[in-house]
Formats: structure tokens, sequence, C-alpha cells
């Protein structure tokens, strides 16, 4: 489908642009030259910037969640795309039970012939009493699975994470890195329903557009169109509370949200001054732009109250 | 008073060759309690007594590591750096994991001014200890200072420099016969060579490089004649553009001209800088202003802006455009040329303008930027570096820039300076805003931005203003972006997207691809296998490939051809 297609290509952009940021030191990352091609553009610095908050942000909602739960509980990462958390998590010795991701079957075939080119990672993944099974598209390994799945094809979905051996019944964090927002609007909320029914103890954190009824959205979404990108699910995008609110529609018990803008500055500071002086950034104007116009939000159902509720990005 | 012993070099052979172990207990018992006593007077600040007493300690026993490191310390203290390097050597010749040694050799290097010998030290300690914040924070600090050296450096103006307009040979490069591009009448430009190079580029094809060298070569040298600050004389009922910041917008600069006509003898134009980077067309931009100077001298203006400089071009898209659509020399053609362009411009002895703004300092006079000498990379301070950064604020007074360079500067500021210099108001850029222009500081300040939809996402409109001779109320015109060839100048986050363009076939066929620039199009995925070494067939495209910052030939469009 051709625009499949735009959104795979996304990821290679976003993954390009996470490597750009990692060489120039915004962030450390063995793993993602593995994974992602060098691109030999440069990148201007309000992009770098972006993306340091962005996986500086998601991290550590994912540190949290595991160190809250002390890794007795399971990550899906829907759309991971060349996601590298898994690997940074075994470093970090902070690892869930099962860490599963999915995503289309061209990004997972893909990430696989990675995976087997490179001793390191496949390493990870293969323990040394288990055997992993290898498809062209899929892993299965002990405590990581790849498995390729159209997300907006729930029963897709909810076969492969069958097939992961998924274990509803540990607390489950969700991630969605800019993913949802390509999703038909009633397929996502078939999704997050279907994820709020049939897991009793779970996480959801979703980074993607936010305020998007305004001029710089309006062009976004053209430009994005111009390159067979559609912003499918756009309608939850338009500010702060639609994005809460969508969780709170199908039977979450709590959901929170934060522009990046403001996470920005949430971060810790000594580092943000590290990275502001990597490369000198001519105007402020557009990293505001841009960061006011992405949002972290999270859902949560936390019915035993291990403090999952209390979870923030701060 | 330092023992003469102290006078060792690093190298030097420490004790008599032997090893601790040929001294006695007693020995090495009086050298500790020597070092104690050492270590008392240290840390009541008498430094000297305590060098006293680390040498005989040392005169003891010399193959204590601490000894010499204390000793090091005390100098540091004292300023006595060069001791004290030797002595942290000899620490850590003794023992090389000491790493309290590392620090003070670093410490002395930094004092001494040799921050990229200390950045090594500082290295090695963060990697002994890498969770050590201190280590981390005084190994970035020397970093920094590292890295401001090499960019002072990179920014200074170089004496024996064989200038690119000097060594250039038009002679040598000749025209192919089947080049359709505009060509010179009466060897140089005309008005129907701007107006064909116009249509050239838009239609993105190229200008012969011996053209595009020589105009650049005749612009240089009117520059240089020209003074810091040039003064505009506008006859009475005549009309007069200022224009503000480009960055590379060709399509909307076309359009400011169909909008406000051709610039001529009775349509005079300033821009006001900033005429390169972030938009992808920025070659074709500054070429076209450079003709219409070189067609009117004294009605046609050229600032310069933050962006005309050496780390803007390399950073925005500039430098990779220039190289990539003629030659690495051109580019370094462009910085002498950048480094002529005038800082300012007055109208009429009534209207100062310039890119950025006004000064961190009062009492500047018109007089004072006459005098600047500007061939040179813009400075990081100064009145240079103000003209060209700084930014109006609401309240009085001034601020830090929130660029980090420049100074912000209110309204009381820009009158005193106003009433100072005997003027009306001044007009600047530098900052995009959602009309195109803005008025603050009570009519004093105006600020005019030519580049529409920014960046292709932030959807201002932009504006230019004029005046006539006899009535300088600025009169606006706001105005929106113009479609242009499908080549974004900026990155979406996923969408941070990166930059993408369509291959021109022309600039494509029977050239090398490197396999970076192929990325999967639109329905068809690629794999390493397909790539071709050279492109031969023209339905081997479309290529997407990263442009605007690209270093290598990727930046011809076609808009309109999606295979």
């Amino acid at each position: 489908m051709a625009s499949d297609d735009g959104v795979i290509l996304t990821n290679d952009d976003a993954a390009q642009c996470k490597r750009y940021a990692v060489e120039k030191k915004y962030w450390s990352d063995p793993y993602i030259s593995l994974l992602t091609s060098r691109s030999s553009a440069k990148h201007a610095p309000e992009i770098s910037r972006g993306y340091y908050a962005r996986v500086t942000a998601m991290r550590k909602l994912l540190h949290k969640f595991l160190m809250l739960t002390d890794r007795n509980c399971q990550v899906v990462n829907l759309g991971a795309g060349s996601d590298t958390n898994y690997w940074l998590l075994k470093e970090l010795d902070l690892f869930p039970k099962s860490f599963i991701e999915m995503d289309f079957k061209s990004v997972t075939a893909r990430k696989v012939a990675q995976i087997k080119r490179h001793e390191v990672l496949l390493q990870t993944i293969a323990s040394e009493d288990e055997d992993i099974r290898l498809s062209k598209s899929e892993i299965h390994g002990s405590d990581y699975h790849l498995v390729d799945a159209d997300l907006s094809i729930l029963s897709q979905v909810e076969k492969k994470l069958h097939e992961s051996g998924i274990d509803k019944n540990l607390p489950t964090l969700f991630m969605a890195e800019c993913v949802l927002v390509y999703i038909d609007n009633l397929k996502t909320k078939e999704l997050l329903k279907w994820i709020a029914d049939q897991f009793p103890v779970a996480m959801f954190i979703n980074y993607e557009q936010v305020n998007m009824a305004d001029r710089f959205g309006d062009i976004m979404i053209e430009n994005l169109k111009s390159r067979d990108c559609f912003l499918a699910g756009v309608e939850h995008c338009k500010s702060l509370e639609t994005q809460k609110q969508r969780f709170l529609d199908v039977g979450w018990e709590g959901a929170d949200a934060m522009e990046m803008l403001q996470i920005y500055k949430c971060l810790p500071q000594v580092d943000v001054h590290r990275i502001e002086r990597l490369e000198f950034m001519d105007e402020k104007e557009l990293l505001e732009q841009l960061l006011s116009h992405y949002c972290l939000a999270w859902a949560w159902k936390d019915p035993n109250n291990l403090g999952i509720a209390a979870l923030d990005v701060t | 008073m330092a023992d003469s012993s102290m006078t060792d070099t690093a190298n030097a052979q420490i004790g008599n060759g032997d090893s601790a172990e040929s001294l006695s207990d007693e020995v090495k018992k009086k050298a500790e309690e020597l070092k104690e006593k050492a270590n008392e007077y240290f840390k009541n600040g008498d430094y000297s007594q305590a060098i006293t007493y680390y040498s005989q300690a040392i005169e003891q026993n010399p193959y204590v590591a601490a000894y010499y490191g204390n000793r090091s310390f005390a100098h540091i203290k004292t300023e006595s750096f060069g001791y004290a390097l030797s002595d942290a050597s000899k620490a850590l010749q003794l023992d090389k994991n000491y790493i309290k040694a590392y620090y003070r050799r670093a410490s002395a290097n930094m004092a001494l001014g040799k921050f990229k010998v200390a950045l090594k030290d500082f290295e090695s300690v963060v990697k002994v200890r890498p969770n050590d914040k201190d280590a981390r924070a005084k190994f970035n600090e020397c970093k920094k200072i590292v890295q401001m050296q090499a960019f002072q450096k990179a920014i200074a103006v170089e004496e024996n420099h064989k200038s690119v307009a000097d060594s250039i040979d038009l002679a040598s490069m000749s025209i192919e016969d089947d080049y359709q591009g505009p060509r010179f009448e009466d060897g140089g430009v005309t008005l129907k060579f701007v107006t064909d190079l116009m249509k050239t580029f838009k239609e993105q094809k190229k200008l012969h490089r011996k053209y595009a060298y020589q105009i650049l070569v005749e612009i240089k040298n009117f520059f240089i004649k020209q003074p810091s600050l040039v003064d505009i004389t506008v006859p009475k009922g005549e009309k007069f553009t200022v224009c503000g910041d480009i960055h590379g917008q060709f399509y909307d600069l076309l359009n400011i001209f169909e909008l406000n006509g051709l610039p001529s003898e009775s349509n005079p134009y300033l821009f006001n800088g900033d005429f390169v980077d972030r938009g992808s067309f920025s070659v074709e931009c500054v070429v076209v202003l450079f003709c219409f100077k070189l067609l009117y001298p004294n009605h046609f203006f050229m600032a310069r802006g933050n962006h005309e400089s050496v780390t803007m071009n390399q950073m925005y898209g500039f430098e990779g455009e220039v190289k990539s659509k003629y030659t690495s020399q051109m580019a370094d053609l462009f910085t002498e040329i950048f480094n002529w362009l005038p800082l300012a411009h007055c109208i009429n002895n009534k209207i100062l303008v310039m890119h950025g703004g006004l000064f961190k300092e009062d009492n500047v006079t018109l007089d004072d930027l006459r005098k600047i000498d500007r061939n040179r990379q813009p400075p990081e301070s100064g009145l240079m570096c103000e003209l060209l950064w700084s930014d109006p604020q609401p309240m009085p007074g001034r601020a830090e820039s929130k660029r980090g360079v420049g100074t912000m500067f209110g309204p009381d500021i820009t009158s005193k300076f106003l009433q100072r210099n005997n003027l009306e108001y001044i007009i600047r850029s530098h900052e995009v805003k959602p009309e195109g222009y803005e008025v603050m500081h009570d009519g004093k300040c105006i600020t005019v931005f030519s580049a529409p939809n920014y960046c292709d996402t932030m959807g201002n409109q932009g504006a230019f203003l004029t005046i006539t001779g006899d009535d300088l109320t600025p009169k606006f015109t706001s105005f929106d972006s113009v479609p242009h060839p499908n080549v974004k100048p900026m990155a979406y986050a996923n969408s941070l997207f990166g930059l993408y363009a369509i291959m021109d076939d022309n600039a494509f066929l029977n050239k090398e691809i490197s396999v970076n620039h192929l990325v999967p199009a639109q329905g068809r995925l690629w794999n390493n296998k397909d790539i071709p070494g050279k492109v031969k067939d023209r339905h081997q495209l479309p290529i997407l490939c990263i442009t605007q910052s690209c270093a290598r030939g990727c930046l011809g469009l076609k808009g309109k051809d999606r295979y």
C-alpha cells in the first residue's frame, strides 16, 4: 500500500536523525549505527535537540516503569522500527521479563537481517541455554520478540502478542513513538480499548504531534501529505486534552500529557546545557515551534496501586 | 622560595636510580613525617613552607608519587606552573594510576594555556572514573575552551593567505558548445542577462561557472571599495524598498519582484542580510542579488547578515549547496565576498538599517560604525557582532541575548541611540514575524523579514517596506509564500523528517551515485544490489536523497516528476 511505504520511510528518517544526533554526542547509543545507515546530510541543530528531548523523555518513563515494577513486567514497543531500547536496557541491567517489538513486515525483516549481521545484537538476544527462533521477519528469543503485524488490524496484533507468549497478568508497558498518528482513528480506538480490556495492570506511553489545529499544524499536514504520509489519526492531536481523552474514553483509568516544550525545560538541566553547547543554534523560534507541536502522553491502569499513576516524566 | 633541586625536568631521573626497597624503614618514616608537616603548612595556606617540606620529604624518599603530587598542588597554588607540571609528571612516572596527578598536570597546563594537552589528561581521568561528575565537568570545561580556540583560529583573518578571487583563472574556463544558459553581453551583466538568469534559475537550470565566477570576482572588488556604513540618498518623491531575510527562498524572492517590481534606477532596493542558508536555493538568491548590485550599483544595496559567515554556512546549508552546485573553491570565494559586505546603511541621514540591532555600549556613533574593520568573520563580541546579532526587547534596558551572541536592547536604548545620532528610526531584520514585520519601540525599531513560511514550516508571511524620499513613514506589504519545487528545507520529526530532494535528471545522469544517497523510493524498496554505479537511464529514478546541507551533488530539482 502506498501510504504504508510513506509511513515506513518515517522510520528510516527518524532513525537517521537519531544516529546523526548520537554521532554528534547528544546521547550515547552504541547500537544505533548497527541498525541504521548514516545519512550524509547535516541536520539543523533544532532537529537534534528535538530528538534529544524525545529520546530522553521516553527513556525516562520507560526506566521508571521498569524500576517501579522491579522488572517484573513486559514492554511492547508498537511501531518499534529501528529502536535500540532492548539492547540499552540489557546494558543497564534493567530489562523486563519480555520485550516485544512490533512493526510492518518490511521493517522487521530488515531488522532481522541487521541483527543477524551483528554478533553483538544477536548475542544479547540468544542466551546460552535457550534457542532462539529466527524467521525472515521475526525473532523469538527468551526475553525478546520481534514480530510483524499491521497495527490497524487488531486480530494480527492479538495473534502476534499471543505467539510471543505475552502474559496478560504481568504489568505491561506499551510504547508508541510517532505511530498512532498514522493509523485511522477508529482502529486506534479499537487497539487502545483492547489493551485496556485485556491488561489489568498497564501503562501506555505515546509520543506524537499535538496542537495541530494551528497554521504550523496545517503546514505540517500538507508537507507530509506531499510525501505520502497521511496523518490519519491527527484528530487526536488537537490538544493535550484530546490526547488524554482518547485513553479515558476507552477504559484507561487515568491519563496525562505534556508538551515537549515543557518537558524540555524539565529534563536534567546540566545535560541539557551540555547538549546545547554541542552545536550553536542560530535562533530559538524553530525549536520552540517544533517542541510545542509534539507531546508525550501517558495513560495507566493501576488497580493495585503499584504507583503507575504517579509516574511522570519530570 | 623553591629549592634548587626543583629545576629537574619531568624526564629526569627520579632518585638515584635505585628503588624504594633500598631505603630503610627509618628513612621512609622520616619522609612521611616531613610530608605530614608539609601538609599542615598546606592546610594553613603557607604554600612556600609546604613546598620546602615536601622537598625535604622527597630528599629522604624520592619514590613516593604523593610527595610530588602534593608539591605539584602547592606549586599550582603559588602559580609556579612550570614546576607544577614537572612534579605532576614525576608523580605519574612513579604511579601512572595516580589520578590526582593527572588533575594537577591538566590544571597546570590549563593555567599555561595549553588546553589541548590538558584535555588529554582530563580525558584519562574521565576514562578511569566515568561516574565522577567533577572529572567530567572539568573535562567538558576544558573541551569547551579547546573548541573555542579552534573556532577563534578559524575566524581569524590570515595575513598572507592568497585569496580565491586572485587565484581564479577565468581565461582557462571554457564554455561548452551545448551550454544553453544565459550569457554575458558586452562582456558583463546586463538587464537582459539578469532576467534570463532568473528564468534559468526558476527552471532549475544552471548558470555556467565561468559567468558565476566572473560575477563573484567583480562583486568582491566592488564591495571592497565600500565603507562599512554606506550612506544612501533617496531623492524627494522617489521610492525606496527595504527587504529582510531571504534565506534561500528563491521563489519567494521572485515573488517580491512580481509584487513590487524589478529593481531599477527608479525602483531601488536594500536587502538587509541573510540571503542564504536554510532554504535550498541560496545560490540562486545570492547570485541574482549580486547581479542586480552590479547592474545598479547606486540603486541596489546589500547588507551583511549573521548568516553571511562560515560557521553559519557550514551548519545551515549554504556551503553544502555551493559545493554541490559548483565547487568548494567557490564556497571559499563566497566567504571572501561576505567578509566585505557592508554592515549597515543610513538612508537620508535619518534611518539606520542593519541586520541585527543595537549595542551593548552606550554612545555609539555612526562614525564608530564607519570605522569598523569588517573584512573578517564576525567576532564574538563588539560592534560588528552586535550589528549582526542583536535583538530588540519590549522592556527597557539591556539583557543577555537569547541567542547567546549580541545583546537584547530596549526602547530606551533605541531612543538614546537615535538621539545621539540624529536619526528617526532603525530598520532591522533577523527575527521571523507572523506578518513579516513588526513595529516596536514606539515606531523607532522596525523589524522586516522577507522569507514567508520560513523553512516550509512556520506559516508566517513575509514583508517588505517602502518609503519615499520626502516621507520616511514606512508602508508595509505582507505576502504569503508561493509554491516551489519539491525540496523541503527542514526536518520534521517523524515527522522530524530528514531533508528530501528529487533529483534533476540532467544533474543526475552519468553521475556516480553514493550509496548513502539512495533511500527507498515510494513503492519500491531498493537493496544494495539495485544501486547503480552510474545512472544511465532516467527510469532508474526517482531517488530521494538528503538535501540542503547535502555536501554531494544532489540538488537539482524537478518538482513534478515523481515516478
